[in-house]
Parts: structure tokens; C-alpha cells; sequence
């Protein structure tokens, strides 16, 4: 009975759901903000954020990180204080849990790459306690009349209070929960998460039933619900006869009547927060990785058994049967392959979340007033093209609202609305590409001013964006806080071109704004690949695909057993390898760039059963890389399985070995 | 067969309550992420313990314990709490209100089988 169970396993689980706990605290916090520039108060992203604080706290204690806990602690505690007071955060409060925040969010990293976690900040944990966070009481809260009033906190009536004034009607749904219903999939999850989608639910309430003889008879739930939605639909949502809904009479909605029209809620926000860990797993990433790895292997020993199946057939063995098999197998691992491609997918606005906590910070330090608009949809991409993808993004955000977009005072000067906006929009385009804008109604690019710096004639955009790609080119003279240790121009374009392989295109209009519009692929290939020098060029060759790698000595080369000029010309050697000779092919000369450097290392695979080996100059290392198909027919050839980006923004080739030891046979070696 | 309904808004901390009681051997878990499904389920079928969060989105564990212990046929079914809230006057309410039992987060494996132990009728 003994069995030991060690909360440890659960670290992986704990930086998962802390990194999601993080996001919404993050939200949270710009809901706020966002409150506080308009002269209102979020009474229920105070509480969220709250509760949020609390969850992260009591993980962090489970799985024993105590500087995450102190710092949760801390910030909870504050936050409570908040809540209790009305739900009214001041700006420097909000400024103190984002340092928090952000400093939790350090720490999860660490826990995630397994590293030592530094204690919580004193500093910071100082000033969030000095932080005065009691600093707005709601005086008198409003009644709402009936039984609510007294279940409901003086920020939630405050808040029904409002909405009622703008004419948005309150309603007491009854729910009543049994069997029969909880088979046909309605329970109070699905009808809270119903009502999310068309309305606000300021409280559920669980009640007794009672039967005529005053016994009890089961239960229901009573829903305060501020909706705009007619009463058909909500009796739809908790499934009940239209007649018996209807909204409740508050006292306060008659003294304005007058007052501004209905305002359109936002359902649609509401109901993807309540959606969210619905339907879905949520799965480390190093687990998918490991299936994709697992996947890999299975495509490589595929390939060996075809091989080994093509040499039975041409000694005359009869395979028929068992290359149906082998086809039904190909067919089944691309079907796997696509599956798991499907479950690398992320949403697009997941991943640009970070940007909306950027866009804030830029904006303060360079002392501008700035919008982020996301248009995104359902969108999805390869998590592996999102993760190289979002520092482009992060760039070029951080350019639109650091450079482009103007100081206030200015555009209103010129015209403009105070607060410039920066859009991401999407759209996911047939050739199964993902087409980003990013866009804002800034200053645009001054052609002109980049040609003088540049000393280059710039007829169109196309040629602006080419010089703006330059590395260390900067429109700028005076290198700001926030951009001057970005990465520049030519890392978005490195990273959208050449490493994605998608495209990068730009349009501006002096005084109007600038759109960036980058394309690229919705899913990619990444190979872990062992990269080489050859005759002092660069090629990479998976590391699944070798066997052996050694360093060559003179002594233990023979030349060709028969000199014969065809075999000269391919330099076949052998060598000799742990009492084995293996075949040795010049890998310069099989690639026709032979220019008679000495080889120092052979890369040996595994060939129709045998082992060969190929020269090659140098080791350079082993990394992932992205695998992209070369679609030029001058590069196109036997022997090249794709190209890639080793870092430096040229293309380095990926090399199939097997293919280029094929070619070994036909010279008859 | 034992049932036993874990309650807590965290995906990872009913994971771990699960994982911490998986010696108990003979019992199916089954889970609710906030009070108000915990009380839906309550009032559906038969369970024979229940492991409850304090602080969740709708309503808190108090509300829960409350109202689970005005049915007159949930008047004996055990509730362990476990919160992070683990201080006396927590402690106090949380018995006050109806709680067979109190755990304060973080809790080292053996002491919620334990606890669960104790409350489990036989």
C-alpha cells in the first residue's frame, strides 16, 4: 500500500497551466488599464486576476517553488484588498502586478528549462505591500430589488446597476438540472458558457426545490444575467418555456430611460474565455516533439525496408505481397504525419497575445497613445512556424508603434485621431500559407530620406524594402530605448524569407501609414541535422540518417582497387574501420565540386544493408533546422533533399546520402 | 466501488489530488472544475466523499459546503476542504459551516490519503 507518489512528476503540468494562468493575469491587467484610461473601473477583471493569483500560489506550494508562491502571495493579497474595496484598481497598482506578473513569469521559465529559481524580489515584494490598493470605496451601492441584493457584492451591484441605466436588460433565469437533461449534454457548465456568449451572468445562485407538500425535491439554479439577447433565445440556453422568462423590473432603469442607446456587449470575448479548457488537452510541447521524433524514425526505417525490398526484387525475389504491405504502411504513416501536424496547430491569437502587453510598454516609454486591433479569427499555424515567426512580429509591432505611429499632440495636429492604431490581420490563403498584415496610420516610411542615407536610387516599394533589409541599415540617427536593441529589418526578412521560406512585402504612404504583409507556410518541417564543410561550402544531412561519424587517417586509406578513370574520377576508396573495409566516396567529387582539399572526417550510412562512408572536410555541430523543398529546377536535383537556413541567411542544402550512395552503384564501384 | 467527486477549478491540482489518492485503490474519480458543477453533480447521482477547493469562479467551497448541507440527503456525505487559505480562523469557518475535514495547500502526498483515509466510510 506504500505506493509513493511524488508531486515533482507534476512540474511539467505546473508550467503549463502557470503559463496559462500568467496569460489571463496578463489580460486581465490590460482589461484594467484599459479601464482606467477611459475613467472606469473593471470590477470583474480585479476579481479574475484575483482568483488567478491564487490558483498560481497554491500550484507553485503543490509542487514546492516557494519564490513563485511569496511573490503570488504578495500580489494576491493586494488584490484582495482591491476586490474588497469595489474592484478599483489605480494606475500604480496595475504597474506593480505587471512587474509581478512579469517576475512570475521569469520564474516559470526557470522551473521549465529546469534551472535554479533566484528567491522572489524583496524590492518588489516591498512595494507591492506598500501599495495602497483600498483606494476607491462605492458608496451606498444601489438596490436591485428581490433577493438579490443580498448575494450580490457591492461592485457586482454597482455593475448591474450601470447597465440597467444603459438600457441593457436584467433577467433571473431558472435552471433546473436532472438526469435527463445532464445526458442530453445541458448542465450548468454548458448553459453558463451558452449565456457567456449572449450576455453578462453576474451570479448563479444554487436553490432548493421544494414539492407542493414542502418537501425537498431536487435543486435549480437562479441566473442574474444582464442580456440584450430576446427571452426565445435565453430560454433556448436553459432549456425552459419562453413564457416563464422575463426580465426583472429595476428600480433604477427608469431614471434613464432617456440615457445613451443599448450598447453592444462583447459576447464573443466573454465566451472564448469561457470556452477555453473546454474540449481541449492541453500537452507539452517536448511530448509532441517526441512523437514527431518517434515519427521520424518510422519514415527512416520505412525507407530501409523499401530499399532492402527493391535489392530482393532485383535477385529475383518475388515481394508483391509484402509491397502492398509496405504500401498500405506508407499510406497509414502519412495520414499519422498529417495528424500530428494537426495537433502542432495553434491559434493565431494565442500567439500574439504578448504583443498586446508590448504595444502598452512601447507606447509608454516613447510616450505615445496606441491601439492594438487584432483581426484573426480562428486562424492556425505550426507552433514551429509560430515560434520563429513571433519575434518578426514583435519587431516589427515595436517599430509600428515606437518610429511610425506619431506623438499625440502631433496627430491631432495633423488631423488624426489621438490614439493610433496598430492592426494584425490575417487570412489563410489557399496555397496553404498564412498572410499576416501588420499595419498602422502612422508617419509611413520616407522614401526620399532612406535614398539620401543610403546613397541608393529607390524607385518603388519593393526597392525600399530591400534597402530597409540591409543589415544595420536605421532610418532613425538617434537609436531610442526601446528599438535600438531590437532586431532589425533584416532579421523579419531572414526570418519570413529565408527561414520560412514565405515572403515579405511592404506598402507606405507618407502621413497615411505603412502595411507590412508577410506570407508564410501554415506548417514546416524541422530536422535535427548534423551540419559539415565540404570543399569549404556548408551542407547539413539528418542526423537520423547517419550511422557513424569518424576521423580519417591516411594509413588506414586504400585507393581504388581498380584504377580505372571512371572510378578515379568518383574517388571510391575503401577504408578500414574495426577489421571492416567500407567503401570511402569523396563527397566534393560526388557533388562535382571537387577541389582536392584534403578530407579530415567520413560520414558513414547505412546502405542496402552495407555500410558507406563519405568525406568530407569538417564538423560543424549538430541543431534543428527548418527543411524546405527546393522548387528551383537548377538546384533541383539527386542527391539534394531540400535547403535550409544555418543562421547566416544563406541557403545551405540538406543532403540525402542514400540517394548520393545510388549514384556510387551506377559507376560500378 | 467508491465515487469520489474532486472539486477544484485547476486542471493540475485535481490531477494531483487524484494521484495523491490513486493507493486507495477500489475508487473511480470523477471531477468538477467549479462549486456550481460540483453541486449539479451532488444533486444528480450518489458520491462518497467529496474533495473541495475553497476559492473557485462562481461560487466558493463555503457556498458549496452550505448548500450541500441544507439536502437533507447530503447531510452525512463526507467533505475534505483543501485550500491554501490554511490559516485558524479558515480552518474554524470552514468547519463551522459543515466541513468533515481541512487541509491546508501544499500537502505532502500521504497526508491527504490520510485524511481521505479517516472520512471514508468503510
Amino acid at each position: 500500500m506504500s505506493e509513493r507518489v511524488d508531486l515533482k512528476e507534476f512540474i511539467g503540468g505546473f508550467v503549463v497551466e502557470a503559463e496559462d494562468l500568467l496569460a489571463t493575469a496578463n489580460a486581465c491587467l490590460l482589461e484594467i488599464d484599459t479601464a482606467i484610461s477611459d475613467g472606469k473601473s473593471k470590477p470583474k477583471a480585479v476579481r479574475d486576476l484575483f482568483r488567478t493569483l491564487h490558483t498560481i500560489k497554491g500550484l507553485a506550494g503543490m509542487v514546492g517553488v516557494e519564490p513563485i508562491m511569496e511573490l503570488a502571495h504578495a500580489l494576491e493579497t493586494l488584490l484582495r484588498t482591491a476586490d474588497r474595496a469595489g474592484g478599483a484598481l489605480q494606475r500604480g497598482a496595475v504597474e506593480v502586478s505587471l512587474q509581478a506578473v512579469r517576475a512570475i513569469g521569469e520564474r516559470v521559465r526557470l522551473v521549465a528549462e529546469g534551472r535554479p529559481v533566484p528567491a522572489a524580489p524583496a524590492r518588489l515584494i516591498e512595494q507591492i505591500n506598500a501599495t495602497d490598493a483600498s483606494s476607491q470605496t462605492i458608496e451606498a451601492p444601489p438596490e436591485i430589488g428581490g433577493e438579490w441584493d443580498a448575494r450580490l457584492s457591492a461592485s457586482e451591484r454597482q455593475q448591474v446597476f450601470l447597465d440597467v441605466q444603459r438600457g441593457v436588460p436584467a433577467w433571473t433565469l431558472v435552471f433546473v438540472p436532472s438526469e435527463d437533461r445532464a445526458a442530453r449534454g445541458i448542465t450548468i457548465a454548458t448553459v453558463r458558457t451558452g449565456l457567456a456568449a449572449i450576455g453578462e451572468i453576474i451570479k448563479v445562485a444554487p436553490r432548493t426545490q421544494l414539492d407542493a407538500s414542502g418537501k425537498q425535491a431536487g435543486i435549480k439554479f437562479e441566473i442574474l444575467l444582464l442580456s440584450t439577447a430576446p427571452a426565445a433565445r435565453l430560454a433556448e440556453v436553459i432549456d425552459a418555456d419562453p413564457a416563464t422568462v422575463v426580465p426583472i423590473a429595476v428600480p433604477v432603469a427608469t431614471a434613464a430611460a432617456s440615457a445613451e442607446p443599448v450598447p453592444e456587449l462583447e459576447p464573443e470575448r466573454e465566451a472564448d474565455i469561457s470556452r477555453i479548457g473546454r474540449a481541449t488537452v492541453r500537452v507539452e510541447l517536448d511530448r509532441l516533439d517526441e512523437l514527431q521524433d518517434q515519427l521520424a524514425a518510422m519514415i527512416v526505417s520505412r525507407f530501409r525496408l523499401e530499399r532492402e525490398l527493391a535489392a530482393q526484387h532485383a535477385r529475383g525475389v518475388d515481394v508483391r505481397k509484402l509491397r502492398e504491405v509496405t504500401d498500405l504502411q506508407a499510406r497509414q504513416l502519412r495520414d499519422l504525419r498529417r495528424a500530428i501536424l494537426r495537433v502542432r496547430m495553434v491559434r493565431v491569437a494565442e500567439v500574439l497575445e504578448p504583443l498586446a502587453l508590448l504595444v502598452r510598454s512601447v507606447a509608454r516609454t516613447s510616450h505615445k497613445e496606441v491601439r492594438l486591433e487584432l483581426d484573426v479569427r480562428d486562424a492556425e499555424l505550426d507552433k514551429a512556424v509560430a515560434d520563429r515567426l513571433l519575434p518578426a512580429l514583435i519587431h516589427l509591432v515595436r517599430n509600428a508603434v515606437d518610429h511610425a505611429i506619431e506623438p499625440p499632440d502631433l496627430r491631432v495636429a495633423g488631423g488624426k485621431p489621438r490614439v493610433g492604431t496598430v492592426r494584425i490581420a490575417c487570412t489563410e490563403l489557399a496555397s496553404k500559407q498564412l498572410e499576416l498584415m501588420i499595419s498602422d496610420d502612422g508617419r509611413g516610411i520616407d522614401r526620399d530620406a532612406v535614398a539620401r542615407r543610403s546613397h541608393r536610387e529607390i524607385l518603388d516599394n519593393q526597392q525600399l524594402l530591400e534597402v530597409l533589409a540591409t543589415p544595420g541599415f536605421s532610418t532613425r540617427d538617434a537609436v531610442t530605448q526601446t528599438s535600438g536593441r531590437g532586431v532589425g529589418m533584416d532579421i523579419v526578412k531572414r526570418v519570413a524569407v529565408q527561414e520560412l521560406g514565405g515572403e515579405l512585402a511592404l506598402d507606405t504612404q507618407i502621413g497615411v501609414g505603412t502595411t507590412f504583409t508577410l506570407k508564410v507556410p501554415l506548417t514546416i518541417a524541422i530536422v535535427e541535422v548534423f551540419s559539415f564543410e565540404c570543399e569549404r561550402q556548408s551542407f547539413v544531412v539528418p542526423v537520423a540518417a547517419i550511422e557513424e561519424i569518424f576521423e580519417l587517417g591516411d594509413d588506414r586509406i586504400e585507393p581504388p582497387a581498380r584504377p580505372t578513370a571512371e572510378a578515379n574520377a568518383k574517388r571510391v576508396a575503401l577504408v578500414h574501420r574495426r577489421g571492416h573495409a567500407l567503401p570511402l566516396i569523396s563527397l566534393g567529387a560526388r557533388l562535382a565540386i571537387d577541389k582536392g582539399t584534403v578530407a579530415k572526417n567520413a560520414l558513414v550510412i547505412r546502405h542496402n544493408g552495407e555500410l558507406i562512408a563519405f568525406a568530407i572536410d569538417r564538423m560543424l555541430g549538430r541543431q534543428e533546422v527548418v527543411v524546405r523543398p527546393v522548387d528551383d529546377p537548377l538546384v533541383r536535383a539527386r542527391g539534394i533533399a531540400g535547403a535550409t537556413d544555418l543562421g547566416d541567411g544563406r541557403p545551405t542544402l540538406v543532403l540525402d546520402l542514400m540517394e548520393l550512395g545510388d549514384l556510387g552503384e551506377r559507376v560500378g564501384a | 466501488m467508491k465515487r469520489l467527486l474532486i472539486v477544484d477549478d485547476s486542471k493540475l491540482m485535481r490531477d494531483m489530488v487524484a494521484a495523491c489518492l490513486r493507493p486507495l485503490g477500489a475508487v473511480t474519480f470523477e471531477f468538477a472544475g467549479t462549486g456550481l458543477e460540483a453541486i449539479e453533480r451532488l444533486a444528480l447521482a450518489g458520491f462518497d466523499l467529496v474533495v473541495l477547493d475553497l476559492n473557485m469562479p462562481d461560487v466558493g467551497g463555503i457556498e458549496v459546503i452550505e448548500f450541500v448541507r441544507a439536502q437533507d440527503r447530503l447531510k452525512t456525505l463526507p467533505i475534505l476542504i483543501v485550500t491554501t487559505r490554511g490559516d485558524d480562523a479558515s480552518r474554524a469557518r470552514v468547519l463551522d459551516a459543515g466541513a468533515s475535514g481541512f487541509l491546508a495547500k501544499p500537502f505532502a502526498p500521504e497526508q491527504i490519503l490520510d485524511e481521505v483515509r479517516k472520512l471514508l466510510p468503510a
